[in-house]
């Protein structure tokens, strides 16, 4: 019965994650839409894919509460792609 | 008799779901995607205008549709991992149904854009934006087929019964790739579809 009331609460949980993943996805589409670029934009949208990320990591792979650095090594993973990626878009002008 | 008594519930877990071996594939896969991502990313910073040009005639909607799809895919996997942990073996086989028809709409809407590219003449020589776009999307897309394909044995399996409550590892290691499918789509996505 304890295990039925987690999963349900995880179930819960996975629904609020699934509507904030839909809506930064959205945002990005409207970015994209609008046609906008420059450093503000690419970091705002480096920082929707790090939280967006760092959401599916924790919530969906179910990495949140394992021990060791299992979910450090893709949280790393993603800041350093995400830092590299900037980087390089600075280098390119913007 | 309560198969899950004395488990330890989806929110208490504390060791890696699923089977360990998918992690090191997983995060083997996380390496080449990351470096994949980067080689896109510093080729753009020399050759900013072809990018930013050719990148317009990308289809932004279905790409963002895919998005949502994948998103929603991996909602319906942990739904069915859920599922199992409550012993509802029909119900998991449902939602990871449901999981693999979301991959079979994105497969569809992929196939399109593909299409709609080679249609107009675009190969992996036209120029070196889209050498890096067709290469890094249909890498990603083999890696959808092949999600689809364990999600589909896990399905059956669960269909037949052989999960349970008290053993699952095999459900846990099908949505632990499904996962990094969709992370992996979650740059993707904006990286080739959106920054510029």
């Amino acid at each position: 019965m304890k295990a039925d009331a987690a999963t349900r609460r995880a179930d819960v949980t996975a629904l609020g994650v699934w509507l904030a993943l839909c809506g930064l996805t959205v945002a990005t589409w409207l970015v994209g839409q609008a046609g906008v670029g420059g450093a503000a934009v690419v970091a705002a949208l480096m920082l929707s894919v790090l939280v967006k990320g760092q959401m599916v990591v924790d919530f969906y792979m179910g990495l949140k509460r394992v021990r060791g650095p299992w979910r450090w090594v893709v949280t790393g993973w993603l800041v350093a792609v995400l830092t590299l990626i900037g980087v390089a878009y600075w280098l390119g002008g913007h | 008799m309560d198969m899950t008594a004395g488990l330890p519930a989806a929110t208490e877990q504390r060791s890696l779901p699923g089977d360990f071996a998918i992690w090191i594939f997983i995060y083997a896969e996380l390496l080449v995607f990351g470096v994949f991502f980067l080689a896109y990313a510093f080729a753009r910073s020399h050759n900013v205008e072809l990018f930013d040009a050719q990148q317009r005639f990308l289809d932004r909607n279905t790409g963002a549709i895919n998005t949502l799809v994948l998103i929603t895919s991996s909602f319906l996997v942990v739904r069915a991992v859920n599922a199992i942990r409550r012993d509802a073996a029909a119900v998991c086989a449902r939602w990871l149904t449901a999981a693999i028809a979301c991959g079979g709409i994105f497969v569809a809407l992929k196939l399109g854009e593909f299409h709609a590219k080679f249609a107009a003449g675009v190969t992996l020589s036209t120029n070196t934006f889209y050498m890096f776009y067709l290469s890094l999307t249909f890498f990603h897309f083999m890696h959808v087929l092949m999600g689809m394909v364990i999600l589909a044995v896990v399905a059956v399996k669960a269909r037949r019964g052989a999960y349970s409550a008290a053993s699952h590892t095999g459900v846990e290691t099908g949505a632990s790739y499904w996962h990094m499918v969709d992370l992996v789509w979650i740059v993707l996505f904006p990286l080739v579809y959106v920054m510029h």
